[in-house]
Parts: structure tokens; sequence; C-alpha cells
């Protein structure tokens, strides 16, 4: 019942990786949200579960979380979100530490692997407080992927490189998600190297302000594997919620990642 | 020190603050040990800060409650008007040992947020302050204070905009700025050290109560009694006490009659992860935080430290909750029998103290933690009792 590692991945193939909020509202359109970001040049999804207090998360996402608890976006509404996106794209799921703790760890994970989750990504889980977590998700068949920073120092980026499962999470810069500016590249270098010398096999994604072609560049420029991006689809999608509105995001960025589009 | 008290606290963070929480215990472990900085910590808290508080023998309420004894400790009387001092004076000195010339702090009630600007500008430091809005509505007196303090006061409307948002946003700003900026958090919550460092600078009030008690009638009090938000001056009361006969009393805001849960985590709340701790939490069945009430900005809070989670598991300390309507009963007790306004945070634990001193002896001592003066709530009382 194993899911990874996918051997795509295993041999750090370049990757696109499009967000989406999981909420309510959005129930019967994720098929084709998914098969949207695929066609696009997307390679992974990644859907987020909306928490009330997400302290990683700048407005955009904050108030796309704000909206889906408004509309009434319970946990079996990511379960069916996954069940439909994991048919189109390999999906992991981004859900801060109390949704996934509150209803029991082992139980949580094992609900998401059922759904057809291949990960999870904990945006408030330090590397000090993961390792139940490590186990639970290993014992559940997900991977869990740690998340870097730019001021982690270089031993911590070889301990989280190794300690993660399916990819790094490399936080583009000091800041929550979307907005402002990502750092340059050459300040990134050194972490991408440090983390692929200290686990080979396991690509770094970039994310954190990815929005365009030149961020995307210049994250790629760092020696990363590939791209996250949110923020920018979810606040395109809030101006204009149609499919069209997901190609138009990503065909710019998937270009620069080299994983298609135009 | 300690990161865990039982299962409860550790550091739920995004990794962008490990490398700043580890400078920030690595600097207060040194500090500690560092003569001039303990020097320099009890010079300022004398001549700046007004220590050491009186303990007042409150004879006419004692006398209403007809039973034991009720002693006040004072820190309304601290700089201020609150024990929010003692931390924000601590944490300030190591924001300065760290060389980060900037402070930005969360606050609910305001005192927290004026204590962070007095010591901003006491110690030449640039001070942001963030408050949610309807807590700087209702508490429109300290957001003044703040200001004229050189503080620039910054205005939450996210979520409920009350303290839990405040947090969200300090946490937010300390994520892009944490090479530069000290968050100045004000409660024993939060991430580990926080939780350790609070309650060691707010210590202080125990050690006075004890050594106070022991001068008065010769040994520690039978009841020690405490408002609980996020819980400093609960656990810098009950610290220094933990190992004495002393039973430890913390009272939670019930809020109105009626409510479901008030804002009382640790009465009403279950364990979860809220901003980067684990203890009680006042969340719904997907763990989304709930909103909360109390007509005390200060103890408006859906989480609540993990030392007292720990503290109740273990039976150390009760806890229970106070109505808003007892708060303010309790709140016009104080001004009628002591002449004393106190802020409608400590009023909870007045309450709870008057109740606790009707079931026991007069040679029973109770001592209540009067954690802030009233100045601040005037305008909620005048509109709650409709003067």
């Amino acid at each position: 019942m194993r899911s990874g590692p996918d051997p795509a991945l295993g041999r750090r193939r370049r990757a696109l990786v499009a967000y989406y909020m999981v909420d309510r509202a959005r129930n019967g359109r994720y098929t084709s949200l998914a098969i949207a970001a695929r066609d696009a040049g997307a390679t992974r999804l990644e859907l987020g579960f909306p928490f009330s207090d997400p302290i990683a998360d700048g407005p955009i996402l904050q108030e796309a979380a704000d909206r889906a608890l408004r509309h009434g976006t319970h946990w079996d509404d990511l379960r069916s979100a996954i069940r439909e996106t994991s048919k189109v794209l390999p999906t992991i799921v981004m859900s801060y530490a109390n949704p996934l703790w509150t209803r029991g760890l082992a139980r949580s994970l094992a609900n998401l692997r059922e759904a057809g989750a291949a990960g999870l990504i904990v945006p408030d889980l330090s590397l000090e407080e993961s390792p139940p977590w490590r186990r639970a998700a290993r014992r559940a068949g997900l991977d869990l992927t740690l998340l870097a920073a730019p001021g982690s120092p270089l031993a911590r980026i070889d301990a989280l490189a190794r300690a993660s499962r399916g990819f790094l999470y490399l936080v583009s810069r000091y800041g929550t998600t979307g907005g402002g500016e990502i750092s340059r590249s050459a300040d990134l270098v050194p972490l991408v190297r440090s983390a692929h010398a200290a686990a080979p096999e396991l690509p770094v994604y970039v994310g954190f302000g990815i929005r365009d072609r030149r961020t995307a560049r210049r994250a790629m420029a760092s020696g990363a594997d590939g791209v996250i991006v949110a923020s920018a689809l979810e606040s395109a999608l809030a101006r204009r919620p149609s499919m069209a509105t997901v190609p138009r995001v990503l065909r710019p960025i998937a270009s620069a990642v080299g994983t298609g589009g135009a | 020190m300690p990161s865990r008290y039982g299962p409860y606290g550790g550091a739920f963070v995004p990794e962008t603050l490990v490398p700043a929480l580890e400078e920030l215990e690595r600097t207060w472990k040194a500090a500690r040990r560092d003569a001039g900085f303990r020097r320099e910590l009890s010079r300022y808290s004398r001549s700046l800060g007004g220590r050491p508080t009186p303990l007042y023998f409150a004879e006419r309420l004692s006398r209403r409650a007809g039973g034991a004894q009720i002693w006040l400790k004072r820190e309304d009387l601290v700089h201020g008007g609150a024990h929010k001092f003692n931390n924000a004076l601590g944490q300030g000195l190591l924001a300065r040992r760290m060389g980060k010339p900037r402070l930005i702090a969360e606050t609910g009630a305001g005192q927290h947020g004026v204590a962070t600007a007095m010591i901003g500008a006491a110690l030449g430091l640039r001070t942001e302050i963030y408050m949610g809005e309807v807590d700087m509505e209702r508490q429109r007196p300290n957001v003044l204070r703040m200001q004229l303090l050189g503080a620039e006061v910054h205005p939450v409307t996210s979520g409920q905009r009350t303290l839990k948002d405040a947090i969200n946003a300090a946490l937010r700003d300390w994520i892009a700025n944490v090479r530069t900026t000290h968050y100045l958090l004000g409660s024993a919550v939060g991430p580990h050290p926080f939780p350790a460092i609070v309650a060691d600078f707010q210590s202080v009030i125990g050690r006075e109560i004890a050594r106070a008690a022991t001068r008065l009638w010769g040994r520690p009090p039978d009841l020690a009694v405490a408002c609980v938000g996020g819980g400093s001056n609960a656990i810098g009361t009950f610290h220094p006490l933990l190992r004495t006969r002393t039973e430890l009393l913390g009272v939670e805001a019930g809020g109105p009659r009626g409510h479901p849960t008030g804002a009382a985590s640790l009465a009403r709340g279950r364990p979860g992860i809220l901003h980067g701790t684990y203890s009680y939490v006042l969340q719904d069945r997907d763990g989304e935080i709930r909103d909360t009430a109390s007509i005390s900005a200060g103890l408006d809070y859906a989480g609540v430290g993990p030392e007292h989670a720990f503290l109740k598991d273990s039976g150390r300390a009760r806890y229970v909750a106070v109505h808003d309507e007892d708060a303010l009963r309790a709140f016009r007790w104080l001004c009628e029998d002591e002449g004393i306004i106190p802020a409608l945070e400590p009023s909870h634990a007045i309450f709870a103290a008057v109740r606790e001193a009707r079931r026991r002896p007069t040679s029973h001592h109770i001592v209540v933690t009067l954690s802030g003066r009233g100045d601040k709530d005037l305008e909620v009382v005048g509109r709650a009792i409709g003067a």
C-alpha cells in the first residue's frame, strides 16, 4: 500500500506543483482544476486544508482559507477533493498541524492515504517536533515533506534534507506566502547544493512568491528541481474563477521550469 | 529549562523562526548566569518599575466575603499599571543583548503593548504593536498611551480581530523580519522558549508573595489566585509556590452567561496546537480555532500557556471559569470596599477569591494577584453597568 517514492521524482525530474485551497464552493470542480493544471504543465498538485490561524501565510492564502471556512469546508471535503485530483496528478496535502493532530495523527494520515494522497506538508512542523509525525507518515505510506528556509544553517539543511520525503520544500525568502520579492538565486544556491549533497535523490522545490516566468527562472537558477505556485494561482482564481485562469498563470511558469507550456 | 511540560509545550513553528528561537534561548541562558544582566534587570525593576510591589490586606473585602483573609498582590502598582512590565523589561534587555534594534509585540487589553512601548522607549528600541481592531475600540486609552510612548500601533483586521489575531500578525511580521526584530511575546504562550522565559521574568511576583507572606504571617499563603488568559501573571504567581503547600487556583474568563465557551481554554477546550505550542485550545471538531468571548480583552484568547495545561492535568493547580457578570460584580466590590479600581482581567480572580474565602476559616490567607489597574476599562464598565 506504499505510494512512493515516485520513480520520476527519484530521478529528480523537473516539477511544477500547483496549489489549490480546498473550498466547499469548489466541490465537483477538482477534477477539472487538476486537468487544467496538468495540461498547463503542472506535475503535482498540492491541496491546502483551510486553517483558522495560518501563521505562515500572507494575505491571499489567509483570505482563501477564511472564505473556505465561511463556506463550511470540512475534513470530508478534503478527502473528496483528494479522491478527484489524485486520479489526474500525484496529490500532496498542505495542512497546519492542529487539524491533523486533533483527530489523531494516525487516523488523519490514514484518511489522507486512503483518499489517494501521496504526501503531506505541515508548515508549522519544525524538524525538532517532526519525529513522531515522520513515523506516523511512514506507517501510513505518506511522504512527509519538510520545509527549509533561507536562514537555516547548512547543517540544518542537511538534516532537513535527510529527514524529508518526497521533496524538500525550500522557502524562497524571509516572509509569508504570496507577494514580495524572492531571494536572489545566488543566496539560494548554497542551500540547494547542500540539500542535494545530503540527499542526492531528493528533489528541492522552491516556493513562496513564485508567480511568473521571472520569479520561476530565478528560483530554478538556484539549482532547484522545481517550484510551487500557490498564492499567484489563488489570487488569479479569486479575481477570475474560470478554468482559463489556470493556464494563464501556470504556462509561463511551466516554460521557465521546463515542464511544458509556452 | 524545559521545552515540554509533560506532553505540553514544544515549538511548532515555520522553519524560518527556528534559528531565532534558538538564539533567544542561548541568549537567555547566558543572561541568567550573567551577574551584570541580573543587576541591570533588578536596577530597572526597582527604579523604573517600582518593585517590589506591596501585599495589601483587603480587610473590607474580606469582611464582605466573611471567611478567610484576602490579600492583594499589587501588580497594578507596577509602572504602566500591570504586571506586563516584568516580562517586557526582561525580554527588552535580551533583545538589546542580541543586538536586535526593533521590537514587535501583540496586545489584547493593551497592557502588554504599553509595557513594550515603555521598555522600547527606555532602551532606545523601535517598537511596533499589533492589536485587534475590536480591542483597539474597547481599550482605546491604551492605544493612545502606546502612541505617546513612541510605538506604532497596527490594527489587525483579520479573524475575530482580537488577541489571537494580533499574535498571528506579530508572528507573520517576525517571519519576515526575524534577523533584525525581537518578538516580545507578552504571555506564557507560544513556542519554546517563550513560555519558560515569560514564566521566569514573571516569577518575581510569586517570589515577592512568598517572602512577604513569611514576613507577615510566617508561612506561604493557603491559596493563591490569579486570572488566566495566556496565563503570565498566574504562572509568575504559581511558579515560586509550586514546591510549597499553597493551593493554586487559576481563573479563566467564562464570557457572558450562556456563551458555550467564553475564553476558558482549560475548562472547555481540549489539547491542540496553536501559536507554536501544544496546550489546551478552544477548537471545533476539525481543529479550527473557535471564536471566544470575554468582557476582558486580556483574557479573550482561545489558547493557554502549556505549563498551565500540565498543572491542570497533574492536579497541582485548579482552574475555574468566571462569567462576565460576576467579574463586573467583583470589579465594583474592589472599587467600593478598597478604593482600588482593578482591571477587568483580575476582577475575575477577585470574584473567585471571594467565593473561596466564604468557605474557609478566618485563619486562612488567600493571596490574589491584582495583575493590573482598571483605568483602561472605564468605558467598557460604564457601558456594562449603564453608567
